[in-house]
């Protein structure tokens, strides 16, 4: 799956990044890279520093993820961790 | 209504910065759809554009019951044409990937993180809808 050491480094370091709640944060790996005050600013730096073929994660740093919902009928593209 | 989605500013920067090559643009069929809390687009413009996820996100649809799915979320920039120029173009915006919105005729749903800086008015008489920005 996609993303899914930067998402379990997000899980284990949420504790510390609630102090920024609200913020971004960018992720590679096992790495907290910075964190940042708009989503682009994150995206800009996240390819910046790895270039267009690395991958690293882009989150906004919640105590619980926002739900986002959608009111037609459309199938979200389930990634593997929620199959 | 049409819209032309690419990559991300920043991704297109790096592109270019690694010598490789920059995906044409992709013409898609765009539903303004306000009863959708972020911009969604199809799998299809996502492999086109060949781009990586760089995040994910919690979505609650009709096909999904109680429990919210996971999905991936992708950088790329979003051009709205106008009556009049200029355009609404966004360079960096994430957007949700989903599926089957090419059954019913459109590639992409706006959702309320672009609708939220745009004015409505629906004149039912004239079966009008202007989107100010």
């Amino acid at each position: 799956m996609a993303l899914e050491k930067e998402l379990e480094t997000y899980k284990q370091k949420l504790p510390e990044l609630l102090a920024e709640e609200g913020k971004f944060v960018l992720i590679q790996d096992s790495e907290v890279v910075g964190i940042y005050t708009s989503y682009e600013d994150a995206i800009k730096e996240g390819y910046s520093k790895f270039g267009p073929n690395k991958p690293f994660l882009v989150k906004r740093i919640q105590s619980m993820d926002q739900v986002h919902f959608i009111s037609r009928f459309v199938e979200p593209c389930h990634t593997f961790q929620s199959r | 209504m049409d819209a032309f989605v690419s990559v991300s500013h920043a991704r297109q920067t790096a592109l270019q910065t690694a010598g490789q090559p920059i995906p044409k643009p992709q013409t898609v069929r765009a539903l303004l759809d306000t009863g959708a809390s972020v911009t969604c687009l199809d799998s299809t413009i996502l492999t086109n554009l060949n781009i990586p996820p760089t995040g994910t996100t919690l979505m609650n649809t009709p096909t999904t019951g109680s429990t919210p799915a996971t999905v991936n979320v992708y950088d790329v920039s979003i051009l709205i044409p106008g009556a009049t120029p200029p355009p609404l173009f966004l360079h960096t915006i994430a957007v949700a990937e989903s599926q089957l919105f090419q059954s019913q005729g459109f590639h992409a749903l706006i959702g309320r993180d672009i609708l939220g800086a745009c004015v409505f008015h629906y004149n039912g008489p004239l079966n009008l809808l202007t989107v100010s920005y």
